[in-house]
């Protein structure tokens, strides 16, 4: 029968067309169908790795990681929603109208849980727990953050850390990094963000379609990141920080020896804190505050020296010849070159003094007259032979501060001898160089990590010895101790009974007309120097004041029992 | 008085080790598909293919002619089964399709199709050749009765498998090419008519089958997740009880409409294989049947349950394969469905009395 084989065809058609799909499904398309279900059916629970302590020289914490609570919403499991967000919303003190709001934002898939407050204290945390079976779909749960016990302190050494950007995970991503992870931004946070990161565990589960946990497939142990020891020392760093109070300024504490940050101080700072929490409006403040928290003074930020630089001229000029310690120059009050007159700061004149007395004094004409006699020439080499404008080579971020490089006339080489005029350094500089006068002559190289994990990193070697003799250094000191030992030297506050401290006063001119910069510099104890230190206060007055007075402070601690 | 051996070997094997075979293949795919689900449905699945094969037997013994009068009450009961359960069936999945009677739940569309091809066949057994219009018309009707019933339950699936036996029935009975021609020209013109009658769901299954992304996990999810499955399975299958689609509840209705889909993911491209080349086998065997039938009867009969049986496994796999949209057409033999599977295992019963009836045994 014609008719009925036609059926037979239509069918054997039908059924070959259907191999054919067959085949392209599970044979062409097999292996790409696979990798399909095999996502359907796995999930990832990444584990994130608590993040490395970062200690002092001494193990006491700077910054440690504490446990706190996220606030979820598990969509699919909602059922009352207005009633959840006046709950949560009372307390944690946020009104429902933000709360849905946030969960609006952060609402992804039925099964994720979308959070609405991301840090809650541990009370409210419980409370919300306490509450949680009568209001289906909250969440409340327990997260590692970033902690930093001092607030504030070393705020600059430590850094930060925020959330990558959307340029930076696909480069963090083979490292583990998440959207939700945070990374180093700045300073030491930043400088050694991999090996404080640690590598983040997880586990892998089988879960059904309604992404319920079936069972366990696989999982990897987080490690936790690497502790970092530095060579700080907490209380000194407190220490300094108390001093300086509320005044903007840096202060930067190096062992002589090996260059050794014992403590590094930048004011005003931020709380590296908030960044971590993600507190919206203090970091928002320490970002704007047009004080500008975030820059490091001690490293970042440059100066004028003002008279702090009389240190290098002097050594300049004695290794130079031009002068002798016993070479003795008249200060009528002030220095007349062209038709040009610069002022001593003692406009009636110091009279005649020789190089212990002028350092004492701080006398301008003085080292105007022996700049003179140096000239341009050697005048620069000497500051860049002490480290000024070049980078000191520490691991952090600084600047390199700037001397002039073009020809100077004699009014400018004039200023330059007292540190005016086209001139900047940084704190860290500066207490690289009062480390020279410290330990007899070696440029040392600043250095603040001490161990990561299990690797010691030892203080690199000094990056050179300067070209001053033992004799020039030696004579340099005699006035540094003036400074502050004899009654009428500029440093006389830092003066103490219970150690001897060798130091040299700066105050230096800003463009704010009777505004300076107050600078001290210097090391102690003078007979076996344990602290090379550079001071300095913003618009802060004379470095005989406030700066001054924080070495006495910094060098009485150095010396007392059971200290560095 | 025959035995049981001589009536086994009286049998056509051709018909039912084919059947047979898919059946106890549809048996072992549902123990891997009711694991998760509810492994109770196995056992009554196990228990309804032991019910159809005996009511097989049973019907396989009968004279298929000397109860042909009783198709007409078999058809009327079967209809009133339908307008029932219109009135007070359980709502399942958005349709009433189910009576449910002494806790059982009965599908009364399935014994729909098996009467409706049996009248058809004995209706137009006796009809001249070319069939006059008055006869297409009749059997139009007694076709779309149940058509229309089933469709709106609404179960378009089903309905459309009324359309399909009888046209094929027609055809085969002798229907002349001018009618045809006019059949096919007034499809042509009500089809977009029809667009309008469709439920709202039964549209959105069309647009979702043209493109399965517009809902992923809405109406698209389903036909998404089973062709994941069948994929996955590659050319061994991911083994029995072991496809993740199925047993982590990825594939949605995987007992009843997506066993396939089960067969794809755990038994491979070799598993589909051997479900399709044994469907082949089988539909081959029925349309030999019809072919050396010269009764009209007979023959007609065995086109009724062909058209049935390939139309539903060619779209039921199709479906589930992502090649024609999701109409709810279970495959035969395999799918959950007591009603279903007593009602195709005494179709081929008919089918064994009908060779029993037409060619000498040997061994009478």
């Amino acid at each position: 029968m014609n008719r009925l084989v036609r059926f037979q065809w239509l069918v054997s058609v039908t059924l070959g067309l259907l191999v054919l799909r067959l085949l392209h499904l599970q044979m062409i398309r097999g292996g790409y169908y696979r990798t399909l279900a095999e996502q359907n059916r796995l999930r990832l629970v990444p584990e994130q790795a608590p993040r490395g302590l970062v200690v002092d020289r001494r193990g006491r914490l700077l910054a440690s990681n504490q446990t706190v609570f996220r606030v979820a919403i598990v969509p699919q499991e909602l059922e009352d929603f207005p009633d959840v967000l006046s709950r949560v919303g009372t307390l944690v003190r946020r009104s429902p109208d933000v709360l849905r709001r946030a969960y609006n934002k952060a609402r992804s898939l039925a099964f994720i849980p979308a959070t609405i407050v991301s840090h809650v204290p541990k009370d409210v945390a419980i409370r919300l727990e306490e509450e949680r079976w009568q209001l289906p779909g909250l969440l409340v749960k327990p997260e590692t953050v970033r902690h930093y016990p001092g607030d504030t302190r070393a705020a600059h050494l430590l850094g930060h850390l925020s959330q990558p950007t959307a340029e930076e995970l696909p480069k963090l991503k083979p490292y583990g990094v998440r959207p939700r992870h945070l990374v180093g931004r700045l300073g030491l946070e930043r400088l050694l963000d991999q090996e404080l990161r640690g590598r983040s565990g997880g586990l892998m589960v089988e879960v059904d379609h309604r992404a319920r946990q079936v069972r366990v497939v696989g999982a990897r142990d987080a490690v936790p990141g690497e502790r970092v020891e530095l060579t700080v020392d907490v209380p000194l760093q407190s220490l300094i920080e108390q001093a300086l109070g509320d005044q903007a300024g840096a202060v930067v504490a190096l062992d002589p020896a090996t260059g050794e940050v014992l403590a590094m101080v930048s004011r005003p700072a931020f709380s590296p804190e908030a960044f971590a929490v993600s507190d919206t409006a203090a970091v928002t403040e320490s970002l704007e505050d047009p004080a500008s928290p975030m820059l490091n003074r001690a490293a970042v930020g440059v100066y004028q020296p003002g008279s702090i630089v009389k240190l290098i001229v002097a050594a300049a000029a004695l290794e130079a010849g031009v002068i002798t310690p016993s070479t003795v120059l008249e200060c009528p009050g002030s220095l007349t070159i062209g038709d040009r007159t610069i002022h001593c700061w003692n406009r009636d004149g110091h009279g005649p003094m020789n190089l212990r007395e002028a350092l004492m004094q701080s006398c301008n004409v003085y080292f105007m007259k022996v700049g003179r006699r140096l000239g341009a020439a050697r005048l620069l080499e000497a500051m860049k032979d002490a480290g000024l404008s070049y980078r000191t080579g520490w691991p952090l971020e600084e600047q390199p501060g700037h001397l002039p490089a073009r020809r100077l006339s004699e009014g400018e080489v004039a200023l330059l001898s007292i540190g005016q005029g086209e001139i900047l350094v940084t704190a860290l500089q500066i207490a690289s160089v009062a480390a020279i006068f410290a330990n007899g002559g070696a440029l040392v190289q600043p250095w603040v990590i001490r161990r990561v994990g299990e690797r010691e990193f030892p203080p690199p070697p000094p990056r050179r010895r300067v070209k001053w003799s033992p004799q020039t250094i030696d004579a340099v000191r005699v006035g540094m101790k003036a400074v502050v030992n004899d009654p009428s030297g500029t440093g006389m506050r830092a003066m103490s009974v219970l150690v001897t401290i060798a130091g040299k006063t700066g105050t230096a001119q800003t463009h704010v007309e009777g505004q300076t910069h107050g600078w001290f510099v210097g090391y102690c104890p003078m007979e076996h120097p344990r602290v090379a230190l550079a001071i300095i206060t913003e618009y802060g007055g004379a470095g005989g004041d406030l700066p001054a007075e924080i070495a006495r402070t910094v060098c009485e601690y150095v010396v007392a029992p059971e200290t560095l | 008085m025959v035995t049981p051996m001589k009536a086994v070997r009286s049998m056509d094997l051709g018909l039912v080790l084919p059947a047979l075979v898919l059946t106890l293949l549809g048996g072992l795919t549902m123990v891997s598909a009711a694991a998760t689900l509810n492994p109770a449905l196995a056992v009554r699945h196990g228990w309804w293919i032991a019910l159809g094969l005996a009511a097989s037997f049973g019907v396989s013994r009968l004279d298929y002619r000397r109860w042909s009068d009783l198709a007409w009450p078999a058809y009327v009961l079967a209809l009133a089964a339908l307008v029932l359960v219109l009135a007070v069936g359980a709502v399942r999945l958005g349709a009433t399709r189910w009576l449910s009677l002494f806790g059982v739940s009965l599908q009364p569309s399935e014994p729909m199709k098996l009467t409706t091809v049996w009248l058809l066949a004995r209706y137009l057994a006796g009809q001249p050749t070319p069939l006059p219009t008055r006869v297409l018309v009749t059997s139009l009707a007694l076709a779309g009765v149940p058509a229309f019933l089933v469709f709106i339950q609404p179960d378009l699936g089903s309905a459309s498998i009324f359309c399909v036996m009888w046209l094929g029935m027609v055809w085969a009975a002798g229907m002349s090419r001018r009618h045809l021609a006019w059949l096919a020209g007034g499809l042509t013109v009500l089809l977009p008519l029809g667009w309008h009658v469709l439920k709202d769901y039964q549209r959105d299954r069309l647009m979702v089958f043209l493109n399965p992304q517009i809902d992923p996990l809405g109406a698209g999810y389903t036909i998404i997740q089973s062709v994941i499955a069948i994929g996955s399975g590659r050319l061994w299958g991911r083994g029995w009880l072991s496809g993740t689609q199925n047993q982590l509840s990825f594939l949605p209705e995987r007992h009843s409409d997506f066993i396939f889909s089960v067969i794809g993911e755990e038994w491979g491209f070799l598993g589909c294989l051997a479900v399709a080349g044994l469907f082949a086998l089988l539909l081959t065997r029925i349309i030999h049947l019809a072919q050396d039938t010269s009764e009209p009867y007979g023959r007609l009969l065995a086109v009724g349950v062909f058209s049935w049986l390939a139309y539903q496994a060619c779209v039921n796999m199709g479906m589930v394969m992502g090649l024609f949209p999701v109409v709810g057409i279970p495959l035969p033999l395999m799918s959950y469905g007591g009603t279903a599977m007593g009602s195709a295992w005494m179709a081929l019963g008919f089918l064994q009395s009908v060779r029993r009836r037409n060619f000498a045994p040997r061994n009478f």
